[in-house]
């Protein structure tokens, strides 16, 4: 077994490897160059996240612009502090837009919806978004629906 | 030639509770034959593993060319292993190797020297055995003896010092056997060697050594010229050189009295 | 009873042993010093026979069971209308669990057996001794190119597997069973993260083959230097890798994968 050979057939299951990898990568995770143009940092304070993950999709009008960078909760105020981090090329979020968890597909994943408003002044890094909507949760409904019902009842 | 090249001072090597042997004294001279020999596992491998510097003896030391191979660093026992050469019983070729690299392999490890050098000397030594020829066989192509020549030319190619034999003549014919002797006889004659045979085979060995220590349960039993040992009067030493079926070594592996087995004694 | 007890404590003592000998086996080896005049031509050798000669089990078998997956999977999901996560379905997966694991079992069951008998037949033969006696440290050339070829042919391995295996999911799900190709793809790539996908898989294989050669080489250079010695040790090599595979599957995507 001749030695160049072997070393040139090693060499192209290396690289058979490397662009099994790369092709991984690129087609089935969607790996896209774009990614690096970097981002900027949004905070959002929700009553309810409702099962917001971490990872979860940030987007404006549907169109993915950011991540969901952490979830934790604000001792002082008693709410969720969402931390997001927004695309860079997205620098249009004005001070007045509402920042709504939607949900999303059949399995119900949980998103961040933000509605551009209409205000001068547009939100740089570390600014906060204030108008918010938290999560929709089943519970809270049906009891509203029953009290509504009740009170109706009640009226009669 | 009276200095000894190889000098083993009460010796004794223990594996787990089982002692192998204790306080074993021999001694190679330089350009000597020596053979050593006993009955199966009495230690004769173990004991060329001590030499070799791949086991360490519980006690005692091990000289060869006055150092002690138990305690040397590690670049000393591979300047020590140049001078040695050593034939195992399988030839121990390396499989994944021809012939040609097999016996250029010591060159390799121990030399820089450039590769024509390399392809001289390489050839030459298997001419030496009569397998220049064979040179590029692999050795699963190889025959037995063919395996063990090549193994032979590859422990003599560095042209050392000391060579030692693990069982040459085990499972040969008897033609085989007689030319494997007289090539162990002359190379030792015709290159200053000294020589270190581990055999079962009595005639042949003694007609080509000049000293014979016989080993058997764990100490030597014979040592010295081969007349001397060929007719020594310990029952062990002659048991093994007559080749005799019952003596020391017992015939009967240890049992109850056949009557009693058979369920007779009782009648007595 | 006592007896048990006894025979019960010994055999614990005796795989401490054993696998204090491994550990020690594989540092050794490990650490001896580098070979740079023969250690990348040896190591080329093993990448060989460990990587490129298992390339046929684990193409034919990721085809297969691609294929399997996205079938089976298209049956459940087009029972609540969402057949168009299948492509999500097979290639979290693959890429999680069943390529890696998967890959390494066949690996251990090919190269990491064959790599025991070696091994094993060498020390019965003699070669691992006649190597020192000639002044070479089998470790450093025997021992040491197999484990590091073992740890890089793995992850390679496994990524091929993927690959195969998806593209045998498409062929079924997309051009057989009719799934939208572009919701298959696009919906693969929103789910499959990289780092945690993609990256997480390779480092399994690097430590599933790592685990295995391990395993393999120790049997080998451990063997009772008899046929049945050689047989046994074989058989041990592929139980005891196969087994460590699956346990430490467990355990790496607890790590992982687990909820926080």
């Amino acid at each position: 077994m001749q030695t160049r050979n072997i070393e040139i057939i090693v060499g192209a299951f290396m690289l058979a490897g490397i662009l099994s990898v790369a092709w991984l990568g690129i087609q089935v995770s969607g790996l896209t160059m774009q990614e690096s143009t970097g981002s900027y940092k949004l905070t959002a304070y929700f009553n309810n996240i409702g099962g917001l993950t971490e990872r979860g999709k940030v987007t404006i009008a549907g169109v993915l612009v950011g991540r969901v960078a952490s979830i934790d909760l604000d001792p002082i105020s008693v709410r969720a502090r969402v931390e997001l981090h927004i695309d860079n090329s997205v620098d249009y979020i004005t001070e007045d837009s509402i920042a709504s968890i939607k949900t999303a597909g059949v399995l119900g994943e949980k998103y961040v919806s933000i509605a551009i408003g209409g205000a001068e002044d547009v939100l740089g890094n570390g600014d906060v978004i204030h108008d918010t909507q938290s999560a929709f949760v089943l519970e809270d409904l049906i009891g509203t629906v029953l009290s509504t019902l009740f009170n109706e009842k009640a009226e009669e | 030639m009276a200095d000894n090249l190889i000098e083993i001072r009460d010796v004794s090597v223990a594996r787990g509770n089982r002692v192998l042997f204790s306080d074993v004294n021999l001694d190679i001279p330089r350009g000597s034959v020596t053979a050593i020999m006993g009955p199966s596992g009495c230690g004769k491998t173990t004991l060329l593993r001590l030499i070799g510097g791949q086991l360490r003896a519980s006690s005692g030391t091990v000289l060869v060319e006055g150092q002690d191979v138990g305690r040397i660093s590690r670049q000393d026992m591979f300047a020590l292993r140049r001078r040695m050469g050593m034939l195992f019983q399988s030839g121990a070729l390396f499989t994944d190797l021809s012939v040609y690299e097999n016996v250029a392999f010591p060159l390799r490890v121990h030399t820089s020297l450039p590769e024509s050098m390399i392809r001289d000397l390489v050839l030459m030594k298997l001419d030496a055995v009569g397998l220049r020829g064979a040179r590029e066989l692999m050795p699963s192509e190889l025959s037995g003896g063919m395996s063990r020549r090549a193994a032979l030319a590859r422990a003599i190619i560095l042209d050392p010092e000391l060579i030692i034999y693990d069982e040459p003549f085990a499972g040969q014919d008897p033609i085989s056997m007689g030319m494997l002797a007289s090539l162990i006889a002359r190379l030792n004659k015709a290159l200053g060697l000294t020589t270190i045979i581990v055999s079962h085979d009595v005639d042949e060995t003694a007609a080509i050594a000049d000293y014979i220590h016989v080993i058997a349960d764990g100490a030597i039993r014979g040592q010295g010229p081969t007349e001397q040992v060929i007719n020594s009067e310990d029952p062990r030493v002659q048991q093994f050189v007559r080749g005799l079926p019952d003596g020391p070594v017992p015939f009967h592996y240890p049992a109850e009295p056949l009557l009693a087995d058979l369920g007779l004694e009782s009648h007595a | 009873m006592i007896d048990y007890l006894q025979r019960l404590g010994a055999s614990g003592l005796a795989t401490l042993q054993t696998l204090g000998r491994a550990t020690v086996l594989w540092w050794q080896a490990m650490t001896c010093a580098p070979d740079w005049r023969n250690g990348p031509g040896l190591l080329a050798r093993q990448l060989y026979f460990v990587g490129v000669y298992s390339l046929l089990i684990i193409v034919v078998s990721g085809l297969f069971i691609g294929m399997v997956l996205s079938l089976q999977g298209y049956t459940v999901l087009v029972r609540f209308g969402a057949a168009e996560a299948l492509g999500q379905l097979v290639s979290l997966s693959l890429l999680r669990e069943l390529g890696p694991v998967v890959a390494a079992l066949l690996f251990a069951g090919r190269a990491g057996s064959a790599m025991t008998a070696e091994i094993g037949l060498m020390k019965a033969t003699e070669q691992l001794a006649a190597m020192e006696m000639i002044g070479v440290d089998p470790l450093r050339r025997v021992i040491r190119p197999r484990l590091l070829a073992g740890m890089l042919a793995m992850p390679v391995l496994a990524q091929i597997f993927n690959v195969v295996a998806i593209w045998g999911a498409v062929m079924v799900g997309v051009h057989w069973l009719g799934v939208d190709a572009g919701s298959f793809w696009s919906n693969m790539q929103n789910v499959v993260d990289f780092d945690e996908d993609v990256i997480n898989g390779v480092i399994k294989s690097f430590v599933f083959g790592a685990v295995i050669t391990w395993i393999a080489v120790h049997q080998g250079y451990d063997v009772v230097p008899t046929s049945e010695g050689i047989a046994a040790a074989t058989t041990r090599t592929v139980v005891y890798s196969s087994l460590a595979v699956l346990a430490l599957d467990f355990l790496l995507t607890a790590v992982m994968f687990g909820v926080d």
